[in-house]
C-alpha cells in the first residue's frame, strides 16, 4: 500500500511537471504570440515593446522563463498578462462556481444514471426499458452547448422561468444560487446519465444471472431485498470508480463548455478566455490545476476500488 | 462667466440663496452644469460586457476604462461634458485655462487651479503633473508614445537615462506647468486631456493599483474592485466643494458596475429594468433589437461616434500595390450589406475622416452612394485591367463578431471580382501584433480606429509613412505617398484650437486618400444608448469619446 | 484496474471495461467469430437502421458539391447580403437590414434558410458534414493506428518501453481533454505547424483532427495493451517464437488479429466522439477555421442568434445528433454481436 502510494505519487509529480512544460511551449512558443507586443498595446513604439520585453522576462531564454515562472506559481506571485492580476487569486474567486457546477452535477447523474438504469434492468425489453435506452442514447450524443444553448433559449429567454446564465454564490443568496445552477446541472449531466444508466443497466443484467443472486432468490429473500443487497451493490463497484474520473475531468477543464454556455465564470470559463487571449500563466495554472484532480483522483479512484473489490491488487 | 458670480458672492443675501439653491438643487431640477442638474442621489447598475483592461489611470486604455477614469482623474484639459459635437470642445479640467502655446508651436503653459483637493484630501500641486506623465511612462501606458515622442526628455526617461522629464517644469507655489516639446504638435492639447494625464499623487505606486485605483481629482472615485467582476463609483465628496466650471458634480451617490461576458442576458436585464445600463462598449445582441425598439423606444437609441471600419490593403505587396486593384475594391464594396452585418450598427461611409470629425469631406464619394448597389461591373473591369486577377489573398480578420462576418464577407467579393481569396480568422488578442509585425506580410484584412482625440491626425497616424514601424505598426497598408507626407508635416502642427482654419486642407488631403484607393473604407461604427427606465434618457449624456457620460445620470 | 474518465463534456464511452482484461485467445485463423458476429449484427434491425441513417448522411454530404451547383445554385461561402429571395410570391430579403437572416425557404434557394452572411445553410451543412465527417474519421484513423502500434510495443516489450509509453498516455489522458484541444486548436490556427516535412496552415482540417485523434489514443491503447501482456504469455506466441518470428512479425501476423475485435468495437465510437469533441472545440473557436463550414462551427455561430434565428442552431444540430446516434446505435450493435456475452442480455 504504501509502494503503492509512494509510486504514484512520484507519477503524478512527473506528469504535471511535463504538462506544465507542454503547456508551456504551447501556449508561449507560438508564432506572434509575443506576449510583449500585445502587453504594449495598438499604438507602441519598439521602445515601448523592449522595455516590457525586458521587465517580464521576456528576452531570457524560454527554459529560464518557464523556470522563473514556476517559481511564482509555487510561491503564488504569478501574474496573469492580461490585466495582470494574481492567477492563484482569479482561480480562488471561481472555484466556488466550478465546485458548485461539478459537485451537484456529479450527484445529479449519479442518482439520476442509476436511477435509470436501474429501471431499465428491471423492466428490460419492455416500453419504459426501450424508452430510456433511446433517451440515453440521444443524451451521448448531443454536444453539451447544445443542450445548454436550447435550453436557455426556451426555459429562460423564451418562458422566463430560469434565469439567463449566471452564477450567484451560495454564501449571497442559497436560492439563487441553486436557480441559477438547475439548468447547468441538468446540461452537463446529459452525456453522463446516458453513459452511467446503460452501464448500470448491462450490470445488473450481468450480476442478475450470477450465482450467488439466484442463490439468494431461492432462499425466498424478497425481490426488492435481492436487487438492493446483491445485484445493485455489485453494479455500482464499477460505477463509483468510473464517478470518480469522470468527476475529477469535470473540475479538472472538463467543465470548460458549460461554464462558457451558461456563463458561470468558473475556472473553465477563465481557461477559455486566458487561452484566447494567449495569456500564458493562467492558462499553465489551470491546466496543472485541472490536471492535478485528475491525477489525484484517479489515485484516490484506484485505492477505493481495491477495497471495494478484494479482487483487485494494486500494482503501480 | 466668472463676473457675475462675483457680483453674487459680493452680497451677503445673494449668498445664502445661492447656498439654498444648492441644496435643494436636485428638486428644482436646474440644469446647472456645477451641481449636475438632476435629482440627487441614488444608485445605479451598469453591466459590462467586456471588463475595463485596468482601472488605475496610468495604465488603462480601452473605452471601458476611459468610461469610469475620466469622471474620477481628471487631467490639466479635458472635454465638455456634452453629446456631440459640443462633446469634442476641449475646456479646462485642472488648469484655469486653455494653455498658452509658444509661436513656435513648441512651449506650453498653463496654471493650476487653486484650493485643488485630491479624493484623499492631499492638496494638488503642480508637481504632481510631472510625476502622473512620469508615472504614466514608467507603466507603460498603451499610448504613452504620445507623451515620449512629444515632450521633450521624455524619452530620455523613458529609457532610464534621465531621472525626470527635462521638458516639464513646475512651480508649486504659483500652480504654473511649463512643457517644452520637441517639434510643434497641433493634437498636443488633446494629449494633455487623455485620463492617463489625470493628475494622481507624487508618490503614487508606479505598480498596477487597478485594485485600488489611487486618488484622483473628479466627481467619481472607484472603490470596491473586483478585477473582470465588479467596482464601484462614488461620489467624491472633497469635490462638491471644489470651483472647476463645465465639469458636473454627478448626481448618482452610486454607480456599481457588473461585469457579465454575456451580452444577451445584458441587454435581457435593462430592457426589463433589473440593471440601468447597457454598455455602449458591447455590442447589443441582434435577436434582441426588434424586442428593444419596442418595448424601450424612449430610452435606446443608436448614437454615430467618429471612428473609421476599414480594411488596409497592403501598398507594397500584390495585388494591392496596383492602384487599379485598390479601386476595384473600393468599387465592390457593398456597404449595406456590411451594415447588414453589423445589425445596422454601422453607417455607410467612404472617407478616411469619419462624419463629425474636421475634415469629413462633404464631397460625393468617388466609388458611388455608399447607401446603394455597388458598381461590381467596374470593379471586375478594373481587376481585368490591372493584369491581377486570379491572385491568390489571404484576408485577415478578428474573431470577434461582426468582424469576423465583415471579412467572410468581403472575402466573398474578393472572389466575385476575380481574386482567390481565403480568410484567416485569429484570435482577438493577437490580432494587432500579428498583422502590425512586417514579418506576417499581411495583404489585407480587417482594421478600424476610433478616435482617441478630436483631432484629424489622430487617423492620420494609420497613413504616415513615417510611422511605418517593424512591430506594432498601425500602418499596416505600408502607405507611404509623398503628398500625404508634405501636407501631414504641415497640418500636424496647427493647433487644435485652430483646426476650423484648415479644414478645407483636410477635406482635400482625405479626397485624394479615397481617390489612391490607399485603404476600402466602409463606415462609422454607431454605438447603444440603451439605459433603464428608472434613470433621465435625455439628460444622460452620450459622449463623442468617452461614451456614456455616468456623472450626467440622473434618477427619474 | 481499467475504468477510464471521460473526457468530461464529450466522453467515450465505457465500453473500454469489457474489453480491458485478459481475454482467451482467439483463434487468429479462422474468420468464424467475425462471421458469428456479422450474423448476429445482421438481426439486430434497429443498429442496421440507424447504420443505414448515419451512411445516408455520409451519402448526402459527399453530394455536396451537386446540391450546392444544381439546386442551390451558390457555394458553401458566397455571401448574398443584399440579395433577395422569393417565397410564395413574396419577396424577402435573405437578411434584414437588422442583420436577422431569413428562415428556412423550402425552396431549392435557401431550403433551409440563410446565415448572418446571407449564405446557404443547407449548402453549408452539407460542405460542413462533410468537413465534420471527415476530421471525425481521420482523428479516429489516427487514434486506432496510434493505440494498436503503442499497446502492442508496449504490452509486448514490457519493461523500460512499457514504462516511458505508459507515461506518455498518462500524461495525454491527464491533460485536461478540452484545454489541450483549445490551447493546440488556438495556438495552431495562428500559425499552423511547421516540422520542417510536415507543413500544417492554419486553417487547415488536419489541425483539429490530430488534436482529437491525439487526445483519444489512451482510451484505446490502455486496453490493448491489456490484452497484449496477457496474450503474449499463451502457447501461439511461444510457438511463433520458437519457430523463428521476429517481434514485429509475431505482433502483426499473431497479436494484432487477436486484439483487432477491439478496435473493431472502438472504432464507431471513437467516430462519434471525435465529432461530438470537434463541435466543442469548435464552439470555444479552436475547432475547424473559416472558411470551411463544420457542424461545430456552425452551431456556435448560430448560438448569438438563437432568440431571432433559431434554424441556425437547430438544423446543423439535429443533422449532428442525427450522425452521432447514427453511429452510436450501430457501435453499440457491433459491440453486442462481437460480445460474447451479448446473448446473456438478449435473454431479458
Amino acid at each position: 500500500m504504501v509502494r503503492f502510494v509512494a509510486r504514484r505519487l512520484i507519477s503524478m509529480a512527473l506528469v504535471l511537471f511535463a504538462i506544465s512544460i507542454l503547456t508551456f511551449l504551447i501556449v508561449q512558443a507560438i508564432p506572434n504570440g509575443d506576449p510583449a507586443q500585445r502587453l504594449a498595446g495598438r499604438t507602441s513604439t519598439p521602445e515601448t515593446v523592449a522595455a516590457i520585453r525586458r521587465t517580464w522576462g521576456f528576452d531570457k531564454p524560454i527554459y529560464v522563463q518557464y523556470a522563473i515562472t514556476m517559481k511564482k506559481v509555487f510561491t503564488g506571485t504569478v501574474i496573469s498578462y492580461h490585466q495582470q492580476v494574481n492567477v492563484l487569486g482569479e482561480i480562488r474567486r471561481d472555484l466556488p462556481a466550478t465546485l458548485s457546477l461539478s459537485i451537484g452535477a456529479g450527484i445529479l447523474w449519479l442518482a439520476a444514471g442509476v436511477g435509470f438504469g436501474l429501471f431499465s434492468a428491471i423492466t428490460a425489453g419492455r416500453f419504459t426499458d426501450r424508452a430510456l435506452t433511446a433517451l440515453s442514447l440521444v443524451g451521448v450524443s448531443t454536444p453539451v452547448f447544445l443542450v445548454g444553448a436550447v435550453m436557455l433559449y426556451l426555459l429562460a429567454f423564451k418562458l422566463g422561468i430560469f434565469p439567463n446564465g449566471g452564477y450567484v454564490p451560495l454564501t449571497q443568496d442559497p436560492i439563487q444560487w441553486l436557480y441559477h445552477l438547475l439548468l447547468p446541472w441538468t446540461a452537463l449531466s446529459v452525456l453522463f446519465v446516458g453513459i452511467y444508466s446503460r452501464v448500470l443497466r448491462s450490470n445488473v443484467l450481468d450480476t442478475i444471472n450470477e450465482d450467488f443472486v439466484r442463490t439468494a432468490r431461492a432462499k425466498g429473500l424478497a425481490e426488492r431485498r435481492v436487487l438492493v443487497h446483491h445485484v445493485l451493490r455489485n453494479s455500482m463497484v464499477p460505477i463509483v470508480s468510473l464517478w470518480g474520473l469522470d468527476f475529477a475531468a469535470v473540475i479538472g477543464g472538463g467543465a470548460i463548455l458549460t461554464e462558457s454556455v451558461f456563463n458561470l465564470q468558473g475556472v473553465g470559463q477563465y481557461a477559455a478566455q486566458s487561452i484566447g487571449a494567449l495569456d500564458v500563466p493562467p492558462v499553465l495554472v489551470v491546466t496543472m490545476f485541472g490536471a492535478f484532480f485528475v491525477v489525484m483522483l484517479s489515485a484516490v479512484v484506484d485505492v477505493l476500488y481495491a477495497a471495494l473489490d478484494p479482487r483487485i491488487r494494486l500494482s503501480g | 462667466m466668472s463676473k457675475p458670480i462675483r457680483l453674487i458672492l459680493g452680497s451677503a443675501g445673494a449668498m445664502a440663496l445661492a447656498l439654498a439653491l444648492s441644496a435643494c438643487g436636485g428638486g428644482g431640477g436646474g440644469q446647472n452644469a456645477a451641481t449636475g442638474g438632476g435629482k440627487q442621489g441614488g444608485a445605479a447598475t451598469v453591466l459590462m460586457g467586456t471588463a475595463p483592461d485596468f482601472l488605475d489611470p496610468a495604465q488603462g486604455y480601452t473605452t471601458q476604462s476611459a468610461e469610469a477614469t475620466w469622471i474620477t482623474y481628471t487631467p490639466l484639459l479635458t472635454y465638455k461634458h456634452a453629446p456631440a459635437p459640443q462633446g469634442t470642445e476641449l475646456i479646462p479640467g485642472l488648469a484655469q485655462s486653455l494653455p498658452q502655446i509658444s509661436p513656435d508651436g513648441r512651449t506650453y503653459t498653463l496654471t493650476l487651479r487653486k484650493g485643488l483637493v485630491f479624493s484623499s484630501g492631499k492638496p494638488v500641486k503642480a508637481s504632481d503633473f510631472a510625476y502622473t506623465i512620469q508615472r504614466a511612462i514608467k507603466a507603460n501606458w498603451g499610448g504613452k508614445s504620445f507623451f515620449t515622442g512629444n515632450i521633450a526628455g521624455a524619452s530620455a526617461f523613458d529609457k532610464g537615462s534621465a531621472k525626470t522629464i527635462s521638458g516639464i517644469t513646475t512651480d508649486d507655489a504659483t500652480g504654473k506647468i511649463t512643457i517644452k516639446l520637441v517639434k510643434a504638435y497641433g493634437a498636443f492639447p488633446n494629449v494633455l486631456a487623455f485620463p492617463a494625464a489625470g493628475l494622481v499623487p507624487k508618490g503614487t505606486p508606479t505598480r498596477n493599483l487597478s485594485a485600488s485605483p489611487p486618488p484622483g481629482v473628479g466627481p467619481y472615485m472607484i472603490t470596491k474592485v473586483t478585477p473582470n467582476r465588479t467596482f464601484t463609483l462614488v461620489k467624491n465628496p472633497r469635490f462638491v466643494g471644489l470651483d472647476i466650471p463645465d465639469i458636473p458634480k454627478g448626481n448618482l451617490d452610486r454607480i456599481t458596475v457588473n461585469i457579465t461576458s454575456n451580452t444577451q442576458s445584458e441587454a435581457q436585464q435593462v430592457l426589463n429594468d433589473q440593471a440601468d445600463a447597457f454598455d455602449a462598449g458591447d455590442t447589443l445582441p441582434p435577436a434582441l433589437l426588434s424586442q428593444i425598439q419596442s418595448r424601450a423606444k424612449d430610452r435606446f437609441s443608436k448614437e454615430t461616434i467618429p471612428s473609421t471600419f476599414y480594411f488596409f490593403l497592403n501598398t507594397r505587396l500584390k495585388p494591392f500595390n496596383n492602384e487599379k486593384a485598390r479601386q476595384a475594391v473600393n468599387y465592390a464594396l457593398d456597404k449595406r450589406a456590411l451594415s447588414r452585418l453589423a445589425s445596422g450598427f454601422l453607417d455607410p461611409e467612404c472617407y478616411f475622416i469619419p462624419k463629425g470629425l474636421t475634415g469629413h469631406p462633404d464631397a460625393p464619394c468617388p466609388y458611388g452612394d455608399p447607401n446603394q448597389a455597388p458598381d461590381l461591373a467596374k470593379a471586375k473591369q478594373l481587376v481585368q485591367q490591372s493584369g491581377t486577377a486570379g491572385t491568390k489573398i489571404v484576408v485577415w480578420g478578428q474573431m470577434r463578431s461582426p468582424r469576423r462576418e465583415y471579412v467572410d464577407y468581403y472575402t466573398s467579393v474578393l472572389n466575385k471580382i476575380g481574386y482567390k481569396a481565403t480568410p484567416k480568422i485569429i484570435s482577438d488578442e493577437t490580432y494587432f501584433p500579428t498583422i502590425g509585425n512586417a514579418k506576417t506580410r499581411a495583404q489585407t484584412g480587417f482594421a478600424d480606429w476610433i478616435q482617441d482625440f478630436p483631432n484629424p491626425s489622430d487617423f492620420y497616424l494609420l497613413l504616415d509613412g513615417s510611422a511605418i514601424q517593424p512591430t506594432n505598426n498601425q500602418n499596416f497598408g505600408l502607405v507611404n505617398d509623398p503628398h500625404i507626407q508634405s501636407e501631414l508635416a504641415r497640418l500636424n502642427k496647427v493647433p487644435t484650437t485652430k483646426l476650423g482654419s484648415v479644414a478645407k486642407d483636410w477635406q482635400a488631403l482625405d479626397q485624394y486618400v479615397a481617390g489612391k484607393g490607399y485603404v476600402a473604407v466602409y463606415g462609422s461604427e454607431k454605438l447603444p444608448k440603451f439605459l433603464s427606465s428608472r434613470l433621465n434618457f435625455d439628460a444622460a449624456v452620450f459622449h463623442p469619446l468617452y461614451l456614456n457620460d455616468w456623472s450626467s445620470w440622473s434618477l427619474k | 484496474m481499467a475504468t477510464q474518465p471521460a473526457a468530461a463534456d464529450t466522453a467515450p464511452p465505457p465500453a473500454v471495461e469489457r474489453f480491458a482484461g485478459d481475454e482467451g485467445p482467439r483463434p487468429a485463423a479462422g474468420i468464424g467469430p467475425y462471421r458469428l458476429a456479422a450474423r448476429r449484427l445482421g438481426r439486430n434491425r434497429v443498429a442496421l437502421a440507424f447504420g443505414a441513417l448515419f451512411l445516408v448522411i455520409v451519402a448526402l454530404c459527399l453530394c455536396a458539391p451537386l446540391y450546392a451547383r444544381h439546386v442551390a445554385h451558390t457555394g458553401p461561402n458566397d455571401n448574398h447580403v443584399t440579395d433577395t429571395v422569393l417565397v410564395g410570391g413574396e419577396v424577402r430579403d435573405v437578411v434584414s437590414p437588422q442583420g436577422i437572416p431569413t428562415g428556412p425557404t423550402w425552396h431549392g434557394r435557401f431550403l433551409l434558410g440563410a446565415d448572418a452572411n446571407g449564405r446557404d445553410i443547407a449548402v453549408r451543412l452539407l460542405y460542413g458534414g462533410r468537413n465534420s465527417l471527415e476530421v471525425g474519421f481521420v482523428a479516429t484513423a489516427l487514434t486506432m493506428v496510434l493505440a494498436a502500434l503503442i499497446g502492442l510495443l508496449a504490452g509486448y516489450f514490457r519493461g523500460p518501453l512499457d514504462g516511458v509509453l505508459a507515461r506518455v498516455l498518462d500524461l495525454i489522458w491527464a491533460y485536461p481533454a478540452v484545454l489541450l484541444g483549445v490551447a493546440l486548436g488556438t495556438a495552431l490556427a495562428l500559425g499552423g505547424l511547421n516540422l520542417g516535412l510536415f507543413k500544417l496552415s492554419g486553417n487547415s482540417l488536419l489541425v483539429p483532427a490530430v488534436i482529437i485523434g491525439v487526445v483519444y489514443v489512451p482510451y484505446v491503447a490502455k486496453p490493448i495493451r491489456g490484452q497484449v501482456l496477457g496474450l503474449r504469455e499463451k502457447e501461439f506466441v511461444d510457438a511463433a517464437r520458437t519457430q523463428g518470428m521476429r517481434s514485429a512479425q509475431i505482433m502483426s501476423a499473431e497479436l494484432l488479429p487477436n486484439v483487432a475485435s477491439t478496435l473493431i468495437v472502438f472504432l464507431p465510437l471513437i467516430v462519434a466522439n471525435a465529432i461530438l469533441l470537434e463541435a466543442g472545440l469548435s464552439y470555444l473557436g479552436a475547432g475547424v477555421q473559416d472558411p470551411n463550414p463544420s457542424w461545430g462551427t456552425m452551431i456556435s455561430d448560430g448560438i448569438r442568434l438563437i432568440p431571432s434565428a433559431i434554424h441556425l442552431t437547430l438544423v446543423p444540430g439535429v443533422m449532428l445528433v442525427a450522425a452521432v446516434l447514427g453511429i452510436n446505435v450501430f457501435g453499440d450493435g457491433v459491440r453486442d454481436a462481437l460480445d460474447p456475452r451479448a446473448q446473456v442480455r438478449l435473454e431479458h
